[in-house]
């Protein structure tokens, strides 16, 4: 490379470096517009802070989670309702990109640090846009009494082989309390089940209450 | 091998009568008519599987129906112990009460079911049903996803059962006025109906989750949709303003005015090319169906534009006033409706359900010789028994309940996504939206699934 060359591949990098600092900036000034947004004593601008989240992204999922946990339950509504709009606004038709980067954020937010209540809402945001990366952090919740039920309904949903092949293995391990519920999954995507038959047609509640 | 032949109506009798002593349910009426049909004068053994709110006023009605010797009732189920307790005493002596829907689906001597549960069990429970061979009585909006309502044709085509979709604005005596009035010609060729509605209303009292109250099954009242917290505002009747369970004004009245839309337009089995939704959000609270709306759904061949729109109370279109003799009385519910705009005219109608009032030149127009005549519902139920008993379409039958309804899912989607939605009714799916297409269907928690 010839020094003009190098004095020219310099620069560039320099100026990418600024244009990426830059848009970290301006993403990070409107992650806090938002957070700031979302805690507002006012209902009007809780709302429209929610409303216009979409367009935020990515980065703000994890703050996002965190207000979640908020004691104000309409700031903590306020903060699931951005989040579910940005799920909404990354997984609209070809914005792959953006739809990829909602995932991986939200893949994060489904360990054990994070409480059921957010971690059970984070995988019906999965639901809707979860691909490859998102199927084995699921299915590892079908070990999770608490939350085994949403994952399994979550991998039902994701149109994919894997979230079968998934379901399949899950199906293997799971104690037998659970198999019915995964087995009426497999079914759902077409797979024969055998030893767990349906049971949607078993009434199982009695009333204390006769006759007149 | 054992061999098995269809008893006739005198074996069945002796047979009968040996083992009423030990057979506590009634004789299901089918026997003593075709086979799979009810006999044109016999009772029809009824069930009814949610008895609060709108089911207790089926139960009610179906009372006064079993006074006129139409049909037994054999049974009442609900979740709420009280609202239980409370159909017992309505229905009366010899009325089994149950919890669970299961056992009644089990009963041989039922023939059919009246089911008025939230909206977010009728799909599960009139599959069911008719899984179990029993004639259904639905309430609206048949489903809550577009994958519901294929199930429900299905299970209903499979089974043969008779349905009919709670959509009672069809059967209306001035609904039967305004079909007949439109289809001859009276305004021209239709290119537009709007419908109109009142806003959604917004939840002005949250409160914090809580345990359930004793009498409340909530595991049960949730059903198919997932586990969450019990919360005050999510039941009884303001379900209504959950996306997920009720949907909203448009899920809960649109399932009424545009079903008279769909029926007057001759569009049943059609559906729109294109739907674009927008709304305002509720500003706090559990509820989060829209408060204002606007949806536009295109149809094409024929070519027509069907609107939905939730307006400010004084943006609605003034009542008509009257005396109270039409037909259908008085106009007591005024806030909601549609005007039909055609090339040589326009006409009004207000409510859809219940009451279906029409404009006063519509309800006087005298049919010349040669003009067209159309379908007079003799009765909601007296339609569906007509159903139950000689095969005959219902008014509200199941394709046209879950055709209405998935205008009712479509537009609530294009809302809660902020894009418009192309949807192909022939292959009934939205098409070019991966994220829409998943949330054509909602997974449904075990054992309570289609």
């Amino acid at each position: 490379m010839s020094k003009n060359n190098r004095e020219r591949a310099s620069l560039a990098t320099g100026a990418a470096g600024v244009i990426a600092a830059t848009a970290t900036a301006a993403q990070s000034d409107a992650v806090n517009a938002l957070i700031a947004g979302i805690r507002d004593t006012s209902d009007k601008v809780r709302t429209q802070a929610w409303l216009d989240a979409g367009q935020v992204g990515a980065p703000a999922v994890i703050p996002l989670a965190d207000v979640m946990r908020d004691d104000d339950l309409e700031v903590a509504r306020a903060a699931k309702r951005a989040l579910w709009k940005i799920v909404r606004h990354a997984g609209r038709p070809r914005a792959n990109k953006e739809k990829r980067a909602v995932e991986a954020e939200l893949v994060e937010l489904l360990g054990n640090d994070q409480p059921v209540s957010v971690r059970r809402e984070v995988i019906w945001m999965l639901s809707e846009i979860g691909a490859r990366n998102a199927i084995t952090p699921i299915a590892r919740l079908i070990a999770n009494k608490e939350l085994r039920e949403d994952a399994r309904m979550a991998l039902e949903r994701i149109p994919t082989k894997r979230a079968v092949q998934a379901l399949r293995y899950r199906f293997k391990k799971a104690p037998k309390d659970f198999k019915p519920n995964i087995a009426q999954s497999l079914r759902k995507r077409g797979v024969e089940v055998e030893g767990y038959p349906c049971q949607k047609l078993v009434p199982k509640k009695q009333t204390n209450l006769k006759p007149l | 091998m054992k061999t098995s032949h269809p008893l006739n109506r005198r074996e069945f009798l002796a047979a009968a009568g040996v083992a009423a002593a030990s057979v506590p349910y009634l004789m299901p009426s089918g026997v003593l008519a075709a086979p799979g049909r009810i006999g044109a004068n016999e009772k029809i053994t009824m069930a009814h599987i949610g008895v609060g709110g709108m089911g207790g006023g089926h139960l009610r009605d179906m009372v006064r129906r079993r006074e006129r010797g139409q049909v037994h009732i054999a049974a009442v189920c609900d979740i709420d112990e009280k609202r239980l307790a409370n159909a017992l005493k309505t229905a009366g002596p010899g009325v089994q009460p149950y919890h669970d829907y299961r056992y009644i689906l089990q009963r041989k001597d039922i023939d059919a079911v009246v089911i008025a549960t939230p909206d977010h069990w009728h799909a599960v429970q009139m599959a069911h049903a008719a899984e179990c061979g029993k004639h259904v009585y639905v309430e609206k909006p048949a489903c809550c996803t577009i994958e519901e309502g294929k199930a429900m044709v299905a299970a209903a085509r499979k089974n043969k059962v008779s349905v009919q979709v709670g959509s009672q604005g069809r059967s209306q005596p001035e609904a039967y006025l305004a079909h007949r009035y439109l289809v001859n010609g009276n305004i021209g060729k239709i290119r537009r109906v709007d419908c109109f509605h009142y806003p959604s209303p917004e939840d002005n009292n949250p409160v914090p989750d809580s345990d359930p109250p004793r009498e409340l099954d909530w595991d049960m009242w949730l059903g198919p949709l997932r586990w969450r917290p019990y919360n005050q505002r999510y039941c009884h009747g303001v379900f209504r303003w959950l996306l997920e369970s009720g949907g909203g004004q448009i899920r809960d009245r649109g399932a009424h005015v545009m079903s008279c839309a769909m029926w007057w337009m001759g569009a049943d089995g059609t559906g729109p090319v294109t739907v674009e939704a927008t709304g305002t959000a509720p500003t706090k609270g559990l509820w989060d169906s829209a408060v204002l709306m606007d949806v536009t759904y295109t149809f094409e061949n024929p070519d027509w534009v069907l609107t939905w729109r939730q307006m400010p109370n004084d943006q609605l279109p003034p009542a008509e006033e009257r005396t109270g003799n039409e037909p259908g009385g008085k106009i007591t519910r005024p806030g909601y409706g549609a005007i039909y705009r055609g090339d040589r005219g326009e006409f009004i109608h207000w409510g859809g359900d219940g009451g279906t009032w029409i404009e006063k030149k519509a309800r006087e127009w005298q049919p010349p010789a040669g003009a067209k005549d159309v379908y007079r519902s003799p009765g909601h139920k007296e339609d569906w028994f007509n159903g139950i008993k000689t095969g005959a379409k219902t008014i509200m039958n199941i394709e046209a309940g879950a055709g209405v309804a998935n205008l009712c899912v479509l537009g609530n989607l294009s809302y809660i996504l902020g894009r418009k939605l192309r949807w192909n009714q022939a292959k009934q799916t939205i098409v070019g939206d991966p994220q829409a297409q998943r949330m054509m269907s909602r997974p449904q928690r075990h054992p309570y699934h289609l």
